[in-house]
């Protein structure tokens, strides 16, 4: 046994430990809660990261913890895709925790969100580590659940149905799971992702489990037609925690694909059945609308979240290509995105948060005003759109050229008009903040924020400006070099899963 | 052979109804002494129940010949799994519910009743006992007789007009249940000449072929009888307002056990005392089944549009006993360890749902589920228990609900039906839609202290429900020795 | 014809048939309660007819025990256990009709259609 294997336990069970100690803090003391809160995700990120040499040897660790049921239980499972999401989770919670260390500051029930945020993180790590499908159910509905409170955390009506869709539908999609699941199980008598390729015949019942693990996970994912409460959930959560849903959370939707489709069934199955053409097809779709849709879209998060639906689609689609290299721009699509989108989210966060404006047409000249929180938007955006030397221009090659090697170039099509509609609804944003517009007082924001003691003039504070300009810079130097570790790592899992995934 | 543990199955039953007994006199006396009592009473029905776990999970079951007549000319008691899982389940609930129930009951019973309330609930208590322990079948009518008396007389203690109505309707119906349970007793005494159910399960495979006719219409008897009292869908009428009107501590245990040790004693008589090969002949179970589905779905359906909380979660007893006869009808292993399963996780979380409901109704007066907004706020441990109970409801893993889900789908995937299956999903979604809102209004939208009078919550009351909370949490996480208590039970029957 | 000499010879069941019907009729079709009462009475009174029924042979008497084997003996048993059954019947028939005094109090009538209406006018 490796002192490794103590890892997963550990970050999955001190951030959720550690909600209860920030629950019973925030009542003494906001500094003590706010520290805490940051301390917890900085360790938890750290303590991912010190897998970092283990997996890159290429070594996994799987062992059972306790049995829940006969054949069921607790599993704990390393290897390089889940340290690759972990990782990526991992950084991005820290980055927006410290964020709302001032973003929160004039929102009410602080005392719950901190705790509900640092819990989610425990939960969406342990989607990741966990080495059956149970485990990993167990988890998702935990963090899909959880997370509805910082949904509806603004609990104004439009939050409140904005989150009751999310509710539901998330309960949808955690049925279609469970039924997912247990055919599974009644079809090869176990669920754990270390017994290679559970269902090898495809059959009517593989194939309902297939298309309930399509709805369950693509339920998450934001998959053309259940991404219904996307584009209503994310943009009512405060702007951290719709920087988490979007970046995050989604891609947990995706990595249970990846695990369903390679670990579940495999290659040949799927191909052979062509269920690979209904995800192909939903895909399609969900890049496309969410891209189209995004265009007549005027609020500003509303705008981002659905963006994040086309976006997800690349990465629905780039799992079903089947080829070596498809799958490397696939896993490197989640980082590029997670990057791309938290770091845009953060930015309307703080656009929101100093003005009060939401809506794209009153956001001109905000850049000569904003300058660091617009550019950091600016990066991310280039690399939504695909622009060179950015990390989306790298997933975007990498897709297409596994695009190609799958002998489907009808896709790249799809993945440049995609990129064509980025463009035009990303580039006015940019261009009427930092061109457009004469200077105006922006009365909305003000009153609250006098109150609470913030500085009106010029940027967001320095706690809000940092994380969102890391994020930003990360999107620039993962795309500089195709040796970047984001890259190294996406390409070790992709051959990882390519060969078997043992 | 001197294992003094034998004795203790009668003791129970005997002493509970000694208790019963004593209760109007002790109260008359000696005030004081009644609550104790009561609560005596049931602290040693459970510890001997969890004694007669110990002892039958460790020795195996043993026979027990009432007087020392053996059958089949006595009645005889077999403590077999079934019997001591159905026992502990009975006990430790019904102390629960009792504890809460010295505080509720001061509030909502008039003082000079209150005795007799408490010989109506050890006299159910008794009898559930009796039905869960007893092997013969006019032995059982005997107790289910008691049973549907003490439970119609429970409700009706409060004499208000709705209790009474409640109650009459409720009689009417049991009694028409237990005719019919009569008369399919005598159908396969007839043709048997036995009341033991083991040895009907030796005679009757020799004799079916001779009397189809007596065999079927004990089936369809029976089938109606144990419907009626355990409200399997057509013949669910009278609960909604029975459990409705009932105290809500007599909600919690009609809902929680008494629906349950009729579905209990359906499971007795059609796996036990039946041979299988009749189900290959008359597709009784196969209707069972059907009617089990329809009730999952109608009792979920109509549980949506209620307003009363009481009355909702009565009509979400309906889906639930519903599952139960599912996990039996289906008759695999799985299954039925399922529906069993699901006997002892919607006790707890049922009766705990009530008792919420009831803490509810205690310090705010509130019974209408629109008037519930802000309630989390002011009662945050009662609502946080309420909200783990309809978590359970939605089988959200990690509560004991899913469990129950998981190994009933499983046993309805083993023997290739999926449809099942999406029944049970279907169900659940169904309690997320109803369930749900009552924790989102309680939690959330509410911008400052909602204008509520809240009563202190004694916390007697409060103690229980979180017990009952954490056992729905423990027994999600860790169910491992209860299931396998559970298979050893199934394989015994089957 | 050997249906109904079937029948003939099995009067008693028959006859408790009709008056399990009759009971069962009674008590689900009839508004008031007192007559709803008496149906469940006849119904349960079918089932004890049906049980005594079992045990009894013609000719036969009470088995005592007496010189000489060859007497016919009626079997005890079933005359025993609706003893019992009598009892609860009667206990129930009691209760039943306490509930109904109290409904009496409450609304003046034994009328379930009445009683129906007075609620739904109540609120």
């Amino acid at each position: 046994m490796y002192w490794q294997a103590i890892i997963p336990l550990w970050v999955v069970l001190f951030p959720i430990f550690m909600t209860p100690a920030i629950f019973i803090l925030s009542k003494r003391s906001e500094k003590l809660r706010d520290g805490l809160s940051v301390l917890t995700a900085v360790i938890t990120f750290f303590s991912v990261a010190s897998l970092y040499p283990f997996v890159m040897e290429g070594k996994t660790i799987e062992y059972t913890l306790f049995q829940i049921l006969p054949e069921l239980g607790v599993t704990v499972r390393i290897d390089i895709l889940s340290f690759c999401l972990a990782i990526l989770s991992s950084f991005v919670w820290m980055m927006a925790t410290i964020y709302s260390l001032d973003y929160m500051k004039p929102e009410h029930g602080k005392n719950r969100y901190y705790p509900v945020l640092i819990f989610t993180l425990g939960a969406t790590l342990g989607i990741f580590f966990a080495g059956d499908f149970f485990t990993l159910y167990v988890f998702f509905e935990l963090m899909s659940l959880v997370s509805y409170v910082l949904v509806i955390h603004e609990e104004t009506p439009t939050a409140l149905k904005a989150g009751y869709k999310y509710l539901i539908m998330t309960i949808i999609g955690g049925l279609a799971l469970f039924f997912a699941i247990i055919a599974t199980f009644e079809l090869a008598g176990s669920v754990s992702l270390s017994k290679g390729v559970l269902v090898s015949k495809p059959s009517t019942l593989a194939f309902f489990a297939f298309v309930c693990y399509l709805i369950g996970f693509g339920m998450k994912a934001g998959m053309f037609p259940l991404h219904v409460w996307l584009p209503e959930a994310h943009p009512v959560a405060p702007s951290p925690a719709s920087a988490l849903l979007s970046g995050i959370m989604l891609k947990t939707g995706a990595y249970g694909m990846l695990r369903v489709l390679f670990y579940v069934f495999n290659i040949e199955v799927v191909q052979s059945a062509r269920w690979d053409l209904l995800v192909a097809v939903l895909a399609v779709i969900t890049i496309l609308l969410g891209s189209a849709v995004a265009l007549t879209q005027f609020d500003l998060k509303r705008r981002l979240a659905y963006s994040s639906i086309g976006q997800m689609g690349y990465v629905l689609l780039g799992m079903i290509l089947f080829t070596e290299q498809g799958l490397v721009g696939d896993i490197f699509h989640i980082f590029s995105h997670a990057f791309m989108k938290s770091t845009l989210f953060l930015a309307a966060g703080a656009i929101i948060w100093k003005t009060g404006l939401r809506n794209i047409n009153d956001l001109a000249g905000i850049g000569r005003k904003m300058p660091f929180t617009m550019g950091a938007f600016t990066i991310a955006a280039l690399a939504m759109i695909g622009i060179p030397p950015l990390n989306g221009f790298l997933s975007k090659w990498t897709l297409s050229l596994g695009a190609l090697e799958a002998g489907l170039p009808i896709y790249v099509v799809i993945l440049l008009i995609s990129s064509l509609l980025n463009g035009l609804y990303y580039l006015p944003i940019i261009i009427a903040a930092f061109f457009g517009g004469e200077e105006q007082e922006h009365a909305h924001g003000e009153a609250q924020h006098v109150e609470a003691g913030i500085n009106l003039r010029g940027e967001a504070t320095a706690k809000m400006v940092i994380p969102m300009v890391i994020l930003g810079l990360g999107c620039f130097f993962l795309g500089l070099f195709p040796s970047n570790i984001a890259y190294e790592l996406s390409l070790k899992a992709a051959v990882f899963l390519f060969r078997g995934g043992m | 052979m001197n294992l003094n543990y034998e004795h203790l199955p009668v003791i129970i039953v005997a002493l509970l109804l000694l208790a019963a007994f004593l209760e109007p006199i002790v109260y008359r006396h000696k005030k004081s002494w009644a609550a104790p009592l009561v609560i005596a009473s049931m602290a040693f029905f459970a510890l001997s129940s969890l004694y007669l776990m110990a002892a039958v999970n460790y020795h195996g079951p043993f026979n027990y010949y009432l007087g020392g007549w053996a059958p089949p000319f006595g009645i005889e008691l077999e403590i077999d799994y079934l019997a001591v899982f159905l026992l502990l389940t009975f006990s430790v609930i019904g102390l629960i519910a009792i504890v809460y129930g010295l505080q509720d009951l001061k509030h909502g019973l008039k003082d000079e009743v209150l005795g007799w309330y408490f010989t109506l609930y050890l006299l159910l208590m008794a009898s559930m006992a009796g039905i869960s322990v007893t092997n013969d079948l006019f032995n059982m009518y005997v107790f289910v007789e008691i049973s549907a008396i003490s439970a119609c007389a429970i409700i009706s203690i409060k004499e208000s007009r709705e209790c009474i109505e409640a109650s009459l309707k409720y009689l009417i119906l049991s009694t028409l249940g237990s005719g019919c349970i009569l008369l399919a007793t005598a159908m396969l005494y007839m043709i048997t000449g036995h009341l033991n159910i083991g040895y009907l399960n030796d005679v009757l495979p020799r004799v079916m072929s001779h009397y189809p006719n007596n065999i079927l219409i004990s089936l369809g008897f029976f089938v109606v009888g144990y419907g009626v009292k355990a409200a399997l869908f057509p013949l669910h009428v009278w609960l909604p307002d029975a459990h409705t009107a009932a105290p809500s501590p007599s909600s919690a245990v009609l809902s929680g056990l008494v629906i349950k040790v009729y579905a209990a004693a359906f499971l007795k008589v059609f796996l036990k005392a039946y041979p299988r090969e009749i189900f290959l002949e008359i597709p009784v179970m196969e209707i069972v089944l059907f009617l089990s589905v329809l009730a999952i779905l109608y009792g979920s359906i109509v549980a949506m549009v209620q307003e009363d909380i009481k009355k909702m979660l009565a009509y979400s007893s309906i889906a639930q006993i519903g599952y139960v006869f599912l996990g039996f009808s289906l008759m695999g292993q799985r299954a039925v360890a399922g529906g069993l399963l699901h006997i002892f996780n919607h006790a707890m979380m049922k009766s705990m749902l009530f008792l919420a409901a009831g803490i509810i109704i205690y310090s705010t007066g509130i019974r209408r589920i629109r008037d519930m907004k802000g309630l989390g706020v002011k009662l945050p441990l009662t609502m946080g228990a309420f909200t783990i109970g309809a978590l359970s409801m939605v089988g959200i893993p990690g509560t004991n609900g899913f469990i129950s889900k998981w190994q009933l789908a499983l046993g309805a995937l083993d023997l290739g039906r999926p449809i099942i299956v999406v029944v049970i999903l279907l169900s659940s979604l169904l309690n997320c839609l109803y369930y749900m809102p009552i924790v989102i209004n309680a939690f959330f939208g509410v911008k400052g202290e909602p204008e509520l009078e809240i009563g202190k919550v004694p916390g007697v009351m409060l103690y229980s429900i979180l017990f009952l909370g954490f056992g729905i949490i423990f027994f999600g996480i860790y169910p491992a020795p209860l299931l396998a208590f559970l298979q050893k039970t199934v394989t015994a029957i089957l | 014809m050997e249906v109904l000499s079937k029948l003939f010879n099995n009067y008693y069941y028959f006859a408790a048939i009709i008056l399990f019907i009759i009971g069962f009729h009674t008590m689900l079709t009839h508004a008031n309660l007192i007559k709803k009462i008496i149906g469940m009475n006849i119904m349960e009174t079918a089932a004890f007819l049906i049980f005594v029924s079992i045990g009894y042979i013609e000719g036969g008497r009470a088995p005592i025990l007496d010189e000489g084997f060859d007497q016919i003996y009626m079997n005890p048993l079933p005359q025993a256990l609706i003893l019992t059954g009598i009892v609860v019947a009667v206990s129930v028939t009691a209760y039943a009709l306490s509930l109904i005094i109290k409904l009496y109090q409450h609304y003046g009538t034994v009328d379930a259609d009445e009683i129906a209406r007075i609620r739904s006018y109540k609120p």
